[in-house]
């Protein structure tokens, strides 16, 4: 299975080349394009109540779909419903990945998707809603952001703040607590930030360079009241 | 075979900062690491580390993770351990001078798992209480709202769809059939103590066999189900039955029922002023409010005791509703807001065996001529 990200930046495709019989999973209605040997099926990942959880409590789609190339060695093209950057990360078995709820665009076979309970703080306060993706096993993994997608790199004990609504994915080898941005209270949501979440290391932090829910808002604005 | 899954990841200056896979081997005196053990045996490194190196804590997201850290020759190295049996293995062969900080790591762990679960088992029994409360106690919460309700507000709600009703129907003014429903009605209401309600009747010309009460105490009764009625003490019945369900303010119940839980809350904590323009737009919904079963029964019973408290014939009640079900010539409008069951009559008649004999007061009016003002046909059997 070979991957690559087409037109990179705002609008990009991703291309995976899948030999006879090895198939990808990935967020249903993200396939573009495919050959003809490409078979597409719906699959509830992870059982009926998996996918149920998944769909009820995460916010995710019930159905994924498979893409299979059971006719031959074919291509499929993907892509994500939001503009945005793609980044394909490739899982060692080891490196594990929780991922916000809009995060996932697609993975290999080897990739087992999770949906994981938050702590109580994380889940009030952290945006993502108390249930959440967790990425682990072995293979490609594409994510998908609104906006351009940032790598952070952390050090062991290494710390950095990040807006709760910019997440998109972070390894498990990190762990983060959920603060105030400023020190009062007020200040803290008139500085339009609220809630920050305190990152440290060691591991990986991927964020995004646009704000989903603020940027609904600001579409709101413009959108006629119907009576 | 040598394994070659990696099972732990390890960070320094010089890795990747993703973590360096690695495989981890408990051993007697310590840890042998492996990096890259899934590649060729050349490209493969192994380490060996001595316990006495080690210092250890709980890390990872969720501190679920043995973190292992010690200096190497290039810097400090950080291990994070995931894997369940290796952390068994390692604090089983561990000395003890890390048996004590290892013991607080997985108190730590311990201590994170059982938050989460109190916290969890917390918000799950809150939301269980509030649902149970909710299923159990939504009646006695709609009684606490209904009584917060003013006889005022009922009248309004009322009066606003009696008068949009009546605007498009042939009223009838005068004549025996209004004379002999406003005497049911005075020799009823004379009976109910401390009423709150000023009863308004109206009777309207259309065959439809129909009555029906709003609340605030505005009352319809259609010529067709006075033609329909054998005797005045027939049509006295349903009227009973409609008064009780204004007096015991099962309209309104049914609004709030409608309405939900907020609006139970917002007058139960005292917000009525935006209830009202809610209850305006429920208003049209008036006209096809359907009583619960228990409600019909309650307004059965409780207009049974008025008509005999107004020495009515009580069983002219019965037999009505009872021919009415049985003669389901389309139309019976009535019937379709008051489904008429077997075990409905039955208790009735129950209900009126138990009460004792009284002499009873004829009306004034003679009935057959109240019929017969309606062009309907003095009474033979069809």
């Amino acid at each position: 299975m070979k991957s690559e990200i087409l037109y990179p930046g705002a609008f990009p495709m991703v291309r995976v080349e899948l030999a006879e019989g090895e198939h990808i999973k990935a967020e249903s209605g993200a396939m573009v394009a495919c050959s003809p040997t490409i078979d597409i099926e719906s699959k509830m990942e992870g059982g009926f109540l998996g996918a149920l959880s998944r769909k009820f409590l995460t916010g995710e789609k019930f159905f994924f779909q498979t893409l299979r190339a059971s006719r031959g060695a074919g291509e499929v093209l993907l892509a994500p419903t939001v503009p945005g950057e793609v980044v394909v990360l490739d899982l060692d078995g080891v490196n594990e990945y929780m991922v916000q709820k809009d995060g996932f665009l697609a993975g290999a076979e080897g990739v087992v998707i999770d949906s994981q309970m938050q702590s109580m703080s994380r889940g009030l306060l952290g945006g993502e809603g108390f249930f959440i993706l967790k990425m682990s096993g072995k293979g490609m993994l594409a994510l998908n952001s609104f906006g351009a997608i940032h790598k952070i790199e952390l050090k062991p004990g290494q710390e950095y703040i990040v807006d709760n609504s910019h997440l998109v994915a972070w390894s498990t080898t990190t762990s983060y607590n959920i603060e105030k941005a400023t020190s009062g209270w007020v200040a803290s949501f008139t500085s339009g930030e609220g809630f920050v979440c305190r990152f440290r290391g060691p591991g990986l932090v991927y964020i995004q360079s646009r704000n989903p829910g603020s940027f609904g808002a600001w579409v709101r604005q413009f959108i006629p009241v119907s009576q | 075979m040598v394994e070659s899954t990696p099972n732990a990841l390890c960070f320094s200056e010089e890795l990747p900062p993703s973590g360096a896979p690695c495989l981890v081997h408990v051993e007697d005196h310590g840890l042998t690491i492996t990096f890259f053990p899934d590649r060729d045996e050349a490209e493969r490194r192994s380490e060996s580390l001595r316990f006495s190196e080690l210092t250890v804590s709980a890390g990872g997201l969720d501190h679920d993770q043995l973190v292992a850290t010690w200096v190497g020759p290039t810097g400090q190295r950080t291990l994070y351990l995931k894997s369940p049996d290796v952390i068994r293995a390692f604090r089983q062969a561990a000395p003890d001078h890390l048996s004590q900080p290892l013991e607080r790591a997985a108190e730590q762990v311990r201590q994170v798992r059982q938050r989460h679960r109190m916290v969890w088992s917390l918000v799950g029994g809150a939301l269980l209480v509030v649902v149970l409360g909710l299923w159990f106690g939504s009646d006695v919460l709609v009684e606490l709202a209904v009584d917060r309700i003013p006889v005022e507000w009922e009248r309004k709600l009322g009066e606003s769809t009696y008068h949009d009703f009546l605007a498009h129907q042939d009223v009838m003014k005068e004549g025996p059939a209004v004379d002999a429903v406003n005497e049911m009605i005075h020799r009823l209401t004379g009976q109910i103590p401390e009423n709150p309600y000023t009863f308004e009747i109206t009777v309207v010309k259309s065959d439809v066999v129909n009555a029906f009460a709003l609340p605030g105490g505005y009352i319809v009764v259609f010529t067709g189900l006075m033609k329909k009625a054998e005797s005045g003490e027939e049509v006295a019945g349903v009227l009973a039955h409609e008064l009780n369900h204004v007096l015991q303010r099962h309209g309104l119940e049914r609004i709030i029922k409608q309405l939900g839980f907020v609006a139970v809350v917002s007058i139960v904590l005292g917000n009525p002023p935006g209830l009202g323009g809610v209850m305006k737009q429920l208003g049209v919904e008036l006209m096809t409010l359907k009583f619960g079963r228990a409600q019909e029964t309650e307004a059965d019973l409780t207009g049974l005791e008025l008509l005999y408290r107004a020495k009515i014939d009580p069983s002219g009640m019965i037999t009505f509703f009872q021919r009415l079900a049985e003669k389901d010539e389309g139309r019976v409008e009535w019937l379709s807001t008051h489904p008429m069951s077997n075990a409905r009559a039955e208790r009735l008649k129950t209900q009126l065996a138990e009460m004792p004999k009284q002499s009873l007061e004829p009306f004034t009016f003679e009935w057959t001529k109240v019929r017969a003002s309606q062009g309907a046909l003095p009474s033979t059997p069809p």
